[in-house]
Parts: structure tokens; C-alpha cells; sequence
């Protein structure tokens, strides 16, 4: 088998680089062991939400926290290049449109009612945003466990805004129909497809709503047909619905999974999910092959002149710790930079606490080329993205699906530079 | 101050003092509890979950072994439903000295503990995991045995006759008046309040910190903390209670307990009983210790470690080696020793022993005050307990399958319904959701709570009408509990779900700024 370029990764990054690859025309292989994040995670693309303050307008924070944090993945992006992804991204997936810009951002009610910063968000979620006040009706759905509106809407209404305005926000348990006590976020997603179902819901909703109240629901608002679901709802109560993120697995991350690979396989992209990258062949600093193992062939090598790892780091297991406190990256054996000396604390007791390993992760050069441990460009034609990048900590200051995105968008723009 | 009037007042909610607390209510003492914290929060809840045969104690501390098999029948007869009837092993491992075995052997019979030599092929046979080089395997009645049920139910059988049960009601002081303790002084923790309770006998069933309480009555008892960590890990390695047949020695022991195993434990003296640390090359002994038993054990996942201290009473401190120390129990009649009346002491000994612990000191207090009350704890089952009707493995989908579609499941790990959850924080009158995982197990499996705290959450918020800030400051405390014992052992598979609960409470739910924020756990 061989390519012009092999992405080891199906999540956010690995999927940004190989539509990007694909479309600019190169023999693209995408070699995923499973469908990564996208399937547990909300689809805001969330860019820098905290520094450790609340960011306000991560365009004009930007600079001075990369300027703090030289090793952070930001500092080899630019913010125009994440403008750019994002844009693309906006561009390639119209079933979500994406909305927002990188000067401000939204600040959308959590499933426990934090207001929480994001950049760019699906436009079926921007009716949420806390901003400017307002007043909120938040529906419960009876089978759903994963959504506790009066909890959201009581945190909610005493949430510090930084405009200081306050919301006004209230919890209306639907009784919908349905005789199961235990619904999925997947279940109601088919349900909400069902025009009946809607109608049910709108009759028992609109009568309880009051004047000018926007109505959050859990994300569970239709899959296949996520925007006339929402639109009709929208219509039938007359006012503003936006979706509220929960517990996994994500409606709304797997719609857009379902973007990207439709992108993927129309560009000509060839797809193997279900198969894992289990190493790879290298010869005078150069990656030649990686081998593919899945359960039942034989390991099989890819040959191809540009490889991506988008493996998505410590919680897809591509690198791991082991139980004597040694960390290993285990497709190309990289260093892996951020790791606490033998024998320091991996982890410290205090959960909000600043964790040793937190940062842990690949190091990389201008061109997002993993570095070797003594900070030398490890394989020419190596390119790393995502949640795979040392650096960061991502989930702290919620930059997640940005920095995925922003890096998967750069590298493919790296590869293609170089092919040309 | 509000003031209560008692016979019995017993200081400790552990399996001892909840013990003392039912025996002397079923002889018709009207009794009172009071434990600083929940009940079995201390040593009790901490052990490693082991119903001692005896076999481990044969050689070196007979005394004990006695103790635990006359128990360990008792225990099967009148708390079936707190046992899963695993059997025990004790193999000689590589490491182990050959010469033992035949002593262990010697040791059973004289200590009255059924055992049986059965072929290595057929050991590994019905535990495939175990390590293939053992060169001898012995059978004896070990099981596993779950503390927080067994307490619990002892407490609901006191109640039945009559005790006053009172967690969060720590002992400040004791009266000492006319050369007897009168009572004592009590601050309620959670209300706020001081109580006075006056009582004609004082029971000290306070384990590692019986020394001090003790000294509250002017009196002297001596208990050695003596700490040991356990780790449980992901699945049932073994099927059966695996112990080395050897000295007791550290990480000996593999107990499986429902749907993990745990391997423990080890033994170091402390200062303090409530000062100590899980150390990094504690760990890592217990990790070699694993692969000597279950060859494969690093690689598979550590869910949790945790620690506990034994009270180990010792006349004079000096010994070096708490190990050394008989953990067959102790009772102190302050009136012999220190002249002070109305007051006993019972503390060392074990879990598994806890119920003759009780006997013993109830009878000593009947004899105190000059009464004769048969104790009938022997011979009483536990409330849903029935002789012979052992806990199993597949008990909580038996009980979750017919139920299966009008019911939710909020801890999908623990198969903990939503009926049962809220029965259980109507029942515990608590908005700690830790509480509520002792009493149901709520967020005690391999997610360690990543799905279930948030829908805990939102459902205490629910059923007990609390704002939303004091439901938020549960959710943060259980998440803080749980990482406690997640940290020092966070590798492999086990850091991947740690990952998935960041981005689940800091990026789904963004729990770090709700409102009444972190402020952090004590
Ligand atoms: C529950 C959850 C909530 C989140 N919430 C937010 C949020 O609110 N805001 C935000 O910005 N971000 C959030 N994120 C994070 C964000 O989704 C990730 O940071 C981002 O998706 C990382 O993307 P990635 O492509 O680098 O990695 P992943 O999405 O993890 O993808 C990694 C891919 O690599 C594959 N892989 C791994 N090893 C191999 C191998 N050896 N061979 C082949 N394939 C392999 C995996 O199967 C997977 O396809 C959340 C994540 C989770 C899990
Ligand atoms: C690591 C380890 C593993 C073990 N494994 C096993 C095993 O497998 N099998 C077995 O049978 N035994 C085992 N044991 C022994 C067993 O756990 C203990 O002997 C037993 O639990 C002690 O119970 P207790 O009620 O005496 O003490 P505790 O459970 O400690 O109860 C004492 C109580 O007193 C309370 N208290 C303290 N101060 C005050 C105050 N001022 N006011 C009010 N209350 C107060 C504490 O909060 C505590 O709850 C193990 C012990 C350890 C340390």
C-alpha cells in the first residue's frame, strides 16, 4: 500500500489535515483506531477560553499568552491561521454553520449553568449566549439523565457575567411521550427527527413558556436532520431555541464527524477506521512507512512521503505512562517532552491544583515537526496536530478543538507547500 | 445546649463500636453512638475487605487465628449478605520459603481451620492468572466480606432495639466526676451545636484514636497506628482470595471484591492517625508484589489506592514492627488500671472479629454493673441477611433486570438506579454525595464518577430542594474525593479515563467556575 500522505488519527486534527490534503489533491490515507474525540465532545470550537482569567476576546489575548507560554503550540500558530481554520471549517460544513469570529467570545450556558467561553459555535447553540442577559426557559427531557435544568438554570441565575448584567433563567420539565425510563442523547436525537414527536413537544412547551423567554434543550435536537429539526422547533415556538451541551457521547460531535468524513471520502480521501498505527519503518531521518495492524490482517506497512501524527495523546492512549512513571509515544517512539523527572510527582493531590504531567506531550518546531529529545527535528516528514502536542492544557484553558483544528489546518497547509 | 441521657454511650462508628452499640441494645441498654464522622469512615472503611480464615495469622499469632475462623463461622451465619463466598488460596510463590507450608499446614489443623492441599494444576486451573511457578496451593474458608454493608446493617439492627445512632458527633471531652466517667461532651459537626451526653457507661471503641480518648478520662492506652495501602484493580484477576504462604509480609494478598481486586497491604508505624501519606515506593512495592502473584499485574488497571491504620494496642510503645504486635484484640478495664469507673477500652484486633470484640465488652460491662444478660449476637442474623444466602457477583443485575426499562441507571459502573439513589439520600437525610457512595457505591468503579456526579448532582438538587451552591459544593468535593485516590496511581488505561473525566467536568461542564467555586476540600 502507499500514498502521498498517511494521517495516523481520525479526530478533529486528523480529519481537518486530510480533507485539506485530499482537496489539494494529494493520494490521502486516514488511518483511525476509533472515531477520537469528536464523538464525546461538545462541536464549539472552543479557541481560549481561560488565561487562567476568563478571555473576553482570545484574538487580542492571544499574543501576550503565547509570549508567556513560548512552548505552547499556540506560539507556532498564528492567529490568523486559526482565524483561517475556522473560516474553512465554517465553509466546509454548512448542515452546522458555524458562527463567531475570534474577537469576542460567546459565553454559553453548561449543562451545570457555568457560562462558558467559545469562539466559533454550531448556530444552533448561539441563541444561548449569556451575554447581553436575557431570559431563559431550559426543557428537561423526562428519560434523560444526562440534563438537570433546574440545577443549570439555578447556577445561572447567579452567575457573575463580566458585562454585569444577570439572567434570568427558569427549568421546565417536559413529560414527553415514550414509555422507557432510560433514554439515550442518541435516542432522543432519532426522536427529535420525528415531526410528531416535535409537535408533541412544542403543544405540551409553548402554553409554559413566558413572553420574550428563549428555550435551551439538551444537544439532542435531530442527527441526520439536525437543521430542519431545529429550525421547525424554532418555528412551532416562535422564539430563539438554541441546543446545551452534555454528558457524552455528543449529538452534536458526531454530526460533525459525519461532515468531515463525508468531506473526506468526496475529496477522494481513503478511510481506514479500525485500524491502528502499531509502528513505523524510518530510514536517515525520514519516516518511510507506517504499519498498520487491525484484528484480523496481517501488520501491513504504508509507504508515503508525508505523515501526520494526529493521535490525540494521554486520552486515546498513543501515549501513555506507564506503571513505573515512564512515558511512551507508540507509533515513531518520540520524545515526549513536559514529563517530571524520574522519581518527581506525575500528578499532585489537589484536583484543581497545577498537575506536573499536565503539559505532557509532543514538542515540536515552526512547522509543528516533532523535535527529538535534544530539541533536533526528529523525521524531516513527520508533522504533528492536536491533542497530541505538548504544551498546552487544554482542557484548563479550554482550547481543545481550536488548537486541533488551528494545528490539523496548519499542517496540511505545510504539506501542501512543500508539494508544490 | 441540647443533652441526652443514655445507659450506653459507645465512642466510635466502626465495625467495633457499631458492634458494642448493638449487642448492649439487644441486652437491653438504651444506647447512643456518636462518631466524628459517617459511620466505618475510619479503619473500618479502609481495610482490605478480607474474612480472615486464620490462615495468615496460624504461625506467627495463633491467638488470632482462633479468633478469626470461631468468627468467621458466626459471620457466615448472621451476615451472609455482607460475604461473597469466594474461598481462599494460600500458594508457595517463588519467593516464598518451601519450609512454611508445612508449618502453615500444622498451624491449621491446631488452630481449628479447615484446609486442604490440592494439586498446583488444579490451583491454576480455577485461577488461570496466577503466577505458574507455584510450587504448593492450600484451600482454607477465606471470603471477601463488605464493611460498609455490615456496618450499616449493625446499625439498623441497634436502631430496631432501640439505639440512637449519631454520625458527625465528635467527642470533645469526657466527665469525669466521683472517680467515673459520667458522659461526655459533643460537638455535632454538621449543626453546629455541642451536645452534652450524659451516660452511666462509657464504651471506647475509637480504634487507632483510642489512646486518646483515653486521655480524656485521665486514663492511659497505648495503640500503635500502623498504616497499609491497597490497591484496587480493574476486574477480577483471581476469583478466589490469593494469599502467599509465608510470614504475613507487604502486598501479600490479592482479596476480589465484587467487580475489581485488590492487593494489599502494607504495614508502617505512624505518628499520627490522621496525618500520614500514600508514599510513590509504596506503590511500586505493591506493584511487585502484584506481578509475583498475578504475573501481568502492571499492565492491568489501577482503579484506586487508598489507606488505613490499624489500632494495635501495645502495653509500652516500643516495639519497632506494628506487624509484630497481636492482632488478636484488647479490652482495658479502666477501673483496674486506672482507677477510673464506668469505662472500657476495646480496641486491636480485626474486622472480622469485630462481633466477639463486642461480645466480650458488653459482657464485661454487664458484669461492671452487676447484671446478667445472655449476649444473643451469635445467633441473630443481620437484618437481610438469611444463613447460606451468600452476596454473589451477579446480585445487583438480578436486582436491576426486572426493572430494566422503568428505571434509570445513574451509575452505570455500580449499577446504581435512580429509585435506589434517591431512596438512599431520602434515607440519609445528607446532601454529601460521598455519604451516599459509602451507603450505595455510587461512582466507585472504573469512571471513578465521571458520568454519575453530574447526574448525582442534579438529582440531590432535585429530591432535596438544596440550592444550587450547596449542590455544587458536593459535586466538587466528591470530584476532589475521587482524585485523592486516583493520583498516586494514575497510569496506563486508568489515565486515559482520567483525561476523559477533565474534559468532562472542566470542558463539558466547566465546574471550576460555578458559582460558590473551588475553594478546596479540607
Ligand atoms: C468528553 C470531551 C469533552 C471535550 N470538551 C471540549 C470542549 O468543551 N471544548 C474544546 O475545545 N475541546 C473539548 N474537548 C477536546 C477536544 O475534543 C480535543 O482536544 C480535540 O478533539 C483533540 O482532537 P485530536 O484530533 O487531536 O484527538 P482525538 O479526537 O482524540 O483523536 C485521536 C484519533 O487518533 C486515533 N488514534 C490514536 N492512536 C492511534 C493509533 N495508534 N493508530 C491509529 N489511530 C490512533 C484515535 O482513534 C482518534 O481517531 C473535549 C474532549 C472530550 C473527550
Ligand atoms: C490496611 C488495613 C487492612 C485491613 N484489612 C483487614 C481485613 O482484610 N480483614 C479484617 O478483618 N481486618 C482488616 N483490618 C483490620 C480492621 O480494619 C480493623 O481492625 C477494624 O476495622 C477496626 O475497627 P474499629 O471499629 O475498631 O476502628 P475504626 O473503624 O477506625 O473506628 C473508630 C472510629 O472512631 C471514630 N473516632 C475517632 N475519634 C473520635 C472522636 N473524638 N469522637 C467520635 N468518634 C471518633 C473514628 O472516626 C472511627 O470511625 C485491616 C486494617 C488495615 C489498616
Amino acid at each position: 500500500m502507499s500514498a502521498d500522505a498517511v494521517v495516523v488519527g481520525a479526530g478533529l486534527a486528523g480529519l481537518t489535515a486530510g480533507v485539506r490534503l485530499a482537496e489539494a489533491g494529494l493520494r490521502t490515507t486516514l488511518v483511525g483506531k476509533g472515531p477520537g474525540a469528536m464523538h464525546l465532545a461538545p462541536a464549539t470550537i472552543d479557541v481560549l477560553g481561560y488565561a487562567p482569567d476568563l478571555v473576553e476576546r482570545p484574538a487580542a489575548a492571544l499574543p501576550s499568552f503565547v509570549a508567556e507560554r513560548p512552548d505552547h503550540p499556540y506560539a507556532r500558530l498564528s492567529a490568523d491561521t486559526v482565524a483561517a481554520s475556522a473560516e474553512w471549517l465554517s465553509a466546509h460544513m454548512p448542515p452546522l454553520a458555524y458562527v463567531g469570529t475570534l474577537e469576542e467570545n460567546y459565553l454559553l450556558p453548561t449543562a451545570v449553568g457555568v457560562p462558558k467561553p467559545s469562539a466559533f459555535v454550531p448556530e444552533a447553540m448561539a441563541a444561548g449566549d449569556l451575554r447581553s442577559g436575557s431570559r431563559f426557559a431550559f426543557a428537561g427531557l423526562r428519560a434523560l439523565k444526562d440534563f438537570y435544568p433546574a440545577l443549570l438554570a439555578d447556577n445561572l441565575s447567579q452567575a457573575k457575567l463580566p458585562t454585569g448584567v444577570t439572567v434570568d433563567a427558569r427549568a421546565v420539565h417536559l413529560s414527553d411521550p415514550g414509555t422507557e425510563a432510560d433514554v439515550s442523547p442518541l435516542g432522543y436525537a432519532r426522536m427529535f427527527e420525528d415531526r410528531e414527536f416535535r409537535s408533541v413537544v412544542a403543544a405540551e412547551l409553548l402554553p409554559r413558556l413566558e413572553p420574550g423567554e428563549s428555550v435551551g434543550f439538551p444537544s439532542v435536537l435531530g442527527l441526520h436532520e439536525h437543521r430542519t429539526t431545529w429550525l421547525d422547533l424554532q418555528d412551532r415556538l416562535g422564539r430563539p431555541v438554541f441546543e446545551v451541551p452534555t454528558l457524552p457521547p455528543s449529538v452534536a460531535g458526531i454530526r460533525l464527524f459525519h461532515a468531515l468524513r463525508d468531506a473526506f471520502l468526496a475529496a477522494g480521501g481513503r478511510l481506514l477506521i479500525g485500524s491502528t498505527a502499531a509502528g513505523a519503518e524510518t530510514k536517515d531521518g525520514v519516516v518511510t512507512h507506517v504499519v498498520i495492524q487491525t484484528a484480523a490482517a496481517r501488520p501491513t506497512p504504508i509507504e508515503a512521503r508525508w505523515f501526520v501524527l494526529a493521535t490525540g495523546g494521554f486520552a486515546e492512549g498513543a501515549i501513555f505512562l506507564d506503571s513505573y512513571g515512564e512515558v511512551h509515544e507508540s507509533v515513531f517512539g518520540l520524545a515526549v517532552s513536559g514529563v517530571p523527572a524520574a522519581g518527581e510527582p506525575r500528578f499532585v493531590p489537589r484536583y484543581f491544583d497545577d498537575q506536573p504531567m499536565g503539559r505532557a506531550g509532543i514538542a515540536v518546531d515552526e512547522r509543528l515537526r516533532p523535535l527529538d529529545a535534544d530539541g533536533n527535528v526528529a523525521f524531516r516528514n513527520l508533522f504533528t496536530a492536536g491533542a497530541a502536542l505538548g504544551g498546552a492544557e487544554p482542557w484548563r484553558e479550554l482550547s481543545g478543538n481550536g488548537l486541533a483544528l488551528a494545528s490539523g489546518f496548519a499542517v496540511a497547509s505545510a504539506i501542501v507547500e512543500w508539494a508544490s | 445546649m441540647a443533652t441526652l441521657h443514655t445507659d450506653v454511650l459507645v465512642i466510635g462508628g466502626g465495625s467495633t463500636g457499631v458492634g458494642v452499640a448493638r449487642d448492649a441494645a439487644m441486652r437491653g441498654f438504651s444506647t447512643v453512638l456518636v462518631d466524628r464522622g459517617d459511620l466505618a469512615t475510619g479503619t473500618t472503611g479502609r481495610f482490605h475487605g478480607l474474612l480472615h480464615s486464620g490462615g495468615r495469622y496460624v504461625v506467627k499469632d495463633p491467638k488470632a487465628a482462633e479468633e478469626c475462623i470461631h468468627e468467621n463461622v458466626i459471620l457466615r451465619r448472621i451476615a451472609a449478605d455482607c460475604i461473597e463466598d469466594t474461598g481462599g488460596l494460600f500458594v508457595s510463590t517463588p519467593i516464598d520459603t518451601p519450609e512454611y507450608a508445612d508449618r502453615f499446614v500444622e498451624g491449621c489443623r491446631a488452630a481449628g481451620i479447615p484446609v486442604e492441599e490440592i494439586p498446583v494444576a488444579e490451583a491454576l486451573r480455577r485461577e488461570p492468572r496466577m503466577n505458574p511457578l507455584i510450587s504448593r496451593a492450600f484451600t482454607v474458608p477465606d471470603a471477601s466480606v463488605d464493611s460498609w454493608k455490615t456496618v450499616w446493617a449493625c446499625a439498623r439492627s441497634a436502631q430496631a432495639y432501640g439505639s440512637r445512632i449519631l454520625p458527625y458527633h465528635e467527642v470533645l471531652d469526657l466527665t469525669v466526676e466521683g472517680g467515673a466517667v459520667r458522659g461526655a461532651l459533643v460537638k455535632d459537626r454538621r449543626g453546629g451545636e455541642d451536645v452534652r451526653i450524659d451516660a452511666d457507661f462509657v464504651v471506647n471503641a475509637s480504634g487507632a484514636w483510642a489512646g486518646r480518648i483515653a486521655a480524656m478520662a485521665g486514663c492511659d492506652a497505648t495503640v500503635l497506628p500502623g498504616k497499609g495501602i491497597m490497591i484496587a484493580m480493574n476486574h477480577r484477576l483471581v476469583n478466589t482470595v490469593v494469599n502467599r504462604c509465608e510470614m504475613p509480609a507487604d502486598g501479600d494478598i490479592i482479596v476480589p471484591i465484587r467487580t475489581v481486586s485488590v492487593i494489599g497491604t502494607t504495614d508502617q508505624k505512624v505518628a499520627d492517625p490522621d496525618d500520614w501519606q500514600i508514599a510513590r515506593d509504596e506503590v511500586q512495592k505493591m506493584m511487585d508484589a502484584g506481578e509475583n502473584l498475578v504475573p501481568g499485574f502492571r499492565r492491568a488497571r489501577a482503579l484506586r489506592v487508598w489507606g488505613g491504620v490499624r489500632p494495635l494496642f501495645q502495653d509500652k510503645a516500643e516495639g519497632a514492627d506494628t506487624r509484630d504486635v497481636t492482632r488478636a484484640h484488647t479490652l482495658l478495664n479502666h477501673r483496674q488500671r486506672d482507677g477510673v469507673e464506668r469505662f472500657l477500652t476495646i480496641t486491636g484486633g480485626k474486622f472480622c472479629t469485630f462481633r466477639l470484640m463486642a461480645e466480650d465488652t458488653v459482657d464485661a460491662l454487664c458484669a461492671e454493673v452487676g447484671v446478667e444478660h445472655a449476649c444473643r449476637t451469635a445467633d441473630e442474623p443481620l437484618p437481610d441477611s438469611e444463613p447460606g444466602r451468600y452476596y454473589w457477583l451477579g446480585s445487583r443485575v438480578e436486582r436491576r433486570e426486572p426493572t430494566l426499562h422503568e428505571d434509570q441507571l445513574i451509575c452505570e459502573c455500580e449499577l446504581v438506579s435512580r429509585r435506589r439513589l434517591e431512596a438512599a439520600m431520602l434515607r440519609r437525610e445528607t446532601v454529601d454525595l460521598d455519604d451516599i457512595r459509602r451507603t450505595i457505591r455510587l461512582g466507585m468503579g472504573p469512571c471513578q464518577g465521571g458520568f454519575c456526579i453530574y447526574r448525582a448532582t442534579g438529582i440531590l438538587h432535585q429530591v432535596e430542594k438544596i440550592p444550587g451552591e450547596a449542590a455544587n459544593r458536593s459535586l466538587l468535593d466528591f470530584v476532589q474525593e475521587r482524585w485523592k485516590g486516583v493520583q498516586p496511581i494514575l497510569y496506563g488505561d486508568q489515565l486515559r479515563q482520567a483525561r476523559l473525566d477533565d474534559w468532562i467536568f472542566q470542558g463539558i461542564l466547566d465546574v471550576a467556575h460555578l458559582p460558590g467555586g473551588w475553594v478546596g476540600a479540607a
